[in-house]
């Protein structure tokens, strides 16, 4: 393909927003193994609003609940150090979040209908961690307002640093200070328990083994399906009662990228958080990451009957135990890239929570609800990503984004039996 | 050993006692001289009885119209005194500006920031960060919203608004407390030195609030940081002239324009110290606010060096090699602060100072002239004539430099550095943040006095001297309402960066 994209962003100005009390603590933050293995990958959180809180930028209100939500969070105001060995970890030292803001010369529903990926993440900023990153900001966030009206907030970090679920708390907890409410899930810094570490090796320095660098242009769409839809198939296809919408798309979707592939592609790598499936259930507020990758196989998966594969993902993400976790652990990374390195299928059920989803429920101004929520990963492996995300209306829809190479996604977009359920295509970059 | 010690403390206690006795009797001396009299002439009363002093007053002879013309001339004697006596300044209220959390500036985003934008001149940034740890700021200072910016955006615009947000906040601030109406202010007066646009920052503030057309307004600008008492002395004049007036004085300086984009290590040094602040004072002449005011206006001393070249040139706005403008501070600046201070001292010493210690300078300074100039000049002890001191949070060294020369306590300089370390050197209003410092605190009592002195470009030394009128409850908001239980904190030498 050899036309050339329009940058549709434009950046206009960039600061730093601070804190709005000193941290007063030399605590230092160490990385995990499970963070250190994610240490490849990038996280973007881009949350579009119909109406921006923003006003004058400089004296609004919404920068100092900002600033107040920051003094919760020194780890995202933080900077990355070397210790004498070599060794990372994030020093309390109040340097600030970056911020940008941008202007987008197109409306936030010609957004959503006509960008595709690779658009979506100008709206996100983002700069690699040079050698030195004492002046370097692991935190950005991109404040993109639309013509028109309209808004995109783009919070981008190290994989390594923070999960999905730590950014949309963070973000959601935005919301509620702005809205001067109590915040309902506050930040939590221990370390993960011990029993999830007890047998893993000392820190392992910071080298991951070089996997082959992802060649092919990728291709991004994300499909929304409603919860009629879902209800519709789960009548026509007689899939077992206790399947939830993840089993669901998540089989529909594994097969019909199988067939796309035309591989035999018996591997997946399931993407789970693993907050509340501990005994002693870790709480939302919990920073950094808390995620298993285990692997799912099955011969000829695209043969399969979908009800046949959703009962095989329930089994396996029913049957995760505090073991079947600890030993994912150990063995998390060893290919190099997480995401990607087999079809990874991202599991986020556990962010509806009593029946609301979390990213939905950020809301700054009442009645001004998210229209939409991206999540990004950055250099996700070839085979491809499947985030199955809550829609914004509550029930049984779901909202499923498609990372693949540019040409299995073009043959996934005409897919009858995706097109089956009349999913609204947005964000794939049609024209 | 035990013994050496004990002679040395009783003979400063000793010392102690006949200082507070000879200054006892020196201070109170006339008291001292009257008793003896009144106690002789009561005993010569008593001893002459009630007939014979009916008799001398019979031998008087008084007539009715002596005792008219008396009683008359008497009389015209006190009105003339009473009419040309000085008409009692107060200070009514005032209010210092508290920036927002977004504005604050952590040592880390500073050091981030300049390491960003000089990043060819890693010399430069290694200066700025020697300064920063030396500074005696803390984390808490602020800086207006275009200078966070990567690079700064200083427009006219952003200078504007920065103008707007500090002083009508703090205006806004000073007429809730004192409940007065903005078509009620006689005389206004707006000082800031560094920037200075058409229609003024006077202007603006008459625009902002409607103010009177028939308003005394003066800006002043390029005064420096002791343009705040500039402004004070000049509302005392305005006052004295005009009857059963008030005025009200704005002192800040906007911060936006003046950040030096350059990187000439002399001029970056205003960058790490000066921030955003401002204050807003109400001063009346009027009887009815004797009540309500919260000090008295006792003295106001002004000494200009300017005359002296080195003085003159000692703080510099000028270009640098690329063109970029600053301020360029001479390596002598505590030097010639010094001197100035010396020559405000010798003005206003005779004012403040207790009847002993002007004998004593006196003495000392009969001895130098008259038998040995070698002998060492006697410096007066201020602590005597003040309970507060408020010196300008100009920089950690101007306050060192002031405690040794007048021999503080770390009390009475606590205000300053605390201001410092709070607030960093925001020019002429540090003086209100100070003062205000005390009274968060719950020092300041009625009759206490303080000293307010203020240095600035030219060179320049200003004190003011005013007398609490009440007692001042602890204010419940404030600029140091959130934080006053924090201070004092201890401010190492070397903070490490």
């Amino acid at each position: 393909m050899g036309i050339v994209r329009e940058n549709r962003v434009e950046v206009k100005s960039m600061l730093t927003a601070v804190s709005s009390k000193p941290s007063r603590s030399a605590r230092v933050h160490p990385f995990t193994t499970l963070d250190n293995a994610m240490s490849r990958h990038t996280l973007h959180v881009i949350v579009y609003y119909p109406r921006s809180p923003f006003g004058s930028f400089d004296l609004d209100s919404v920068r100092i609940s900002l600033s107040e939500l920051l003094s919760m969070y020194p780890p995202v105001v933080g900077r990355v150090a070397k210790t004498p060995d070599g060794i990372l970890e994030v020093k309390r030292n109040d340097a600030g979040l970056r911020t940008l803001k941008a202007k987008v010369c197109v409306g936030i529903d010609e957004w959503l209908r006509s960008a595709d990926g690779h658009d979506e993440s100008d709206l996100t900023a983002w700069e690699d961690m040079p050698e030195d990153p004492s002046t370097w900001a692991p935190f950005r966030l991109q404040i993109n307002e639309f013509e028109g009206g309209g808004v995109a907030i783009g919070l981008s970090c190290p994989h390594r640093q923070a999960d999905a679920t730590t950014l949309t708390v963070l973000l959601k907890s935005w919301t509620e200070a702005q809205r001067r409410r109590c915040i309902v899930h506050p930040p939590s810094f221990s370390p993960l328990p011990s029993i999830l570490t007890d047998d893993t090796d000392a820190v392992k320095p910071n080298s991951a083994p070089i996997s082959k660098p992802i060649s092919t242009k990728t291709a991004t769409a994300t499909f929304r399906f409603s919860s009629s839809a879902f209800k519709k198939y789960i009548e026509e296809e007689g899939i077992f009662p206790k399947a939830s919408p993840f089993d669901v798309f998540a089989a529909l979707f594994w097969t019909r990228v199988a067939l796309v592939k035309r591989k035999s592609h018996d591997r997946v790598c399931l993407c789970v958080d693993f907050r509340r499936l501990l005994p002693n259930p870790l709480p939302y507020g919990f920073f950094g990451n808390a995620l298993n990758f285990s692997s799912l196989e099955m011969t000829n998966v695209a043969d399969q009957g979908i009800g046949h594969v959703a009962r095989l993902i329930n089994d396996h993400v029913t049957n995760l135990t505090v073991e079947k976790i600890r030993s994912d652990l150990n063995r998390v990374g060893e290919q190099g890239l997480v995401y990607g390195g087999d079809l990874t299928i991202v599991n986020m059920e556990h962010m509806i929570v009593e029946g609301d989803p979390m990213m939905y429920d950020a809301v700054f101004e009442d009645g001004v609800r998210p229209v939409h929520v991206s999540y990004r990963i950055g250099n996700v492996g070839g085979e491809g990503v499947i985030m199955v995300m809550p829609s914004p209306e509550k029930g049984f829809g779901r909202v499923v984004s498609v990372t693949l190479p540019e040409e299995e996604m073009s043959k996934l977009l005409v897919d009858q039996e995706i097109l089956r359920f009349e999913p609204k295509i947005i964000l794939s970059g049609v024209k | 050993m035990p013994q050496a010690p004990m002679p040395e403390l009783t003979s400063s206690v000793k010392l102690k006692y006949v200082k507070l006795g000879y200054q006892y009797l020196v201070n109170h001396f006339l008291s001292f001289l009257l008793i003896p009299i009144m106690a002789i002439g009561a005993v010569e009363l008593l001893r002459m009885g009630p007939e014979e002093i009916l008799n001398v007053w019979n031998s008087l002879e008084f007539d009715l119209v002596q005792v008219l013309c008396t009683s008359f001339f008497v009389i015209f004697i006190s009105t003339v005194y009473f009419m040309s006596k000085p008409r009692t300044i107060y200070l009514v209220d005032y209010s210092c500006y508290k920036p927002p959390v977004t504005c604050r500036v952590p040592f880390a985003t500073f050091m981030e920031h300049s390491r960003l934008i000089l990043k060819d001149k890693p010399k430069s940034v290694e200066f700025q960060m020697r300064i920063l740890e030396r500074s005696g700021l803390g984390e808490e200072t602020s800086l207006p919203p275009a200078i966070h910016y990567i690079p700064p955006t200083p427009t006219m615009d952003a200078a504007r608004s920065e103008a707007q947000l500090v002083i009508f906040t703090a205006m806004d601030d000073l007429f809730k407390k004192t409940g007065l109406k903005p078509k009620d202010v006689d005389i206004l007066i707006v000082n800031c030195s560094l920037f200075s646009p058409t229609p003024s920052l006077s202007a603006m503030v008459i625009n902002k609030y409607k103010l009177r057309s028939n308003i005394k307004s003066v800006n002043l600008s390029g005064m420096g940081c002791s343009a705040g008492l500039i402004s004070v002395d000049l509302a005392r004049d305005l006052l004295q002239v005009h009857p059963n007036s008030n005025a009200i004085i704005v002192s800040t300086e906007i911060i936006t324009p003046n950040y030096y984009q350059g990187n000439e290590r002399a001029m970056l040094l205003p960058n790490c110290l000066f921030r955003m602040g401002a204050a807003a004072i109400l001063m009346s002449n009027r009887r009815s606010d004797r009540w309500r005011a919260k000090y008295k206006l006792s003295h106001l001393v002004r000494t200009h060096r300017g005359s002296d070249d080195k003085s003159f040139y000692c703080v510099y706005e000028q270009e640098d090699k690329e063109g970029h403008v600053g301020i360029n501070l001479s390596k002598d600046l505590m030097a010639i602060a010094g001197e100035a201070l010396k020559a405000n001292i010798t003005t206003i010493g005779p004012l403040v100072l207790p009847a002993s210690e002007q004998l004593l300078f006196l003495l000392s300074l009969i001895g130098r002239k008259i038998f040995n100039p070698k002998l060492k000049p006697y410096i007066p002890d201020f602590k005597l004539a003040f309970e507060h001191f408020c010196i300008h949070a100009g920089g950690r060294a101007v306050i060192d430099e002031l405690q040794k020369n007048l021999q503080l306590s770390g009390e009475h300089v606590e205000a300053s550095r605390m201001t410092l370390h709070r607030f960093g050197n925001t020019s002429s209003s540090s003086l209100w943040y100070e003062l205000s410092y005390i009274e968060s605190k719950g020092r300041m009592r009625r009759g206490d006095r303080v000293w307010q002195i203020a240095f600035g470009s030219g060179f320049k030394c200003n004190s003011a001297v005013w007398k609490c009128n009440r007692t001042i409850k602890t204010p419940k908001d404030g600029p140091w309402s959130d934080c006053i239980d924090r201070y004092p904190v201890f401010i190492p030498e070397v903070v490490k960066l």
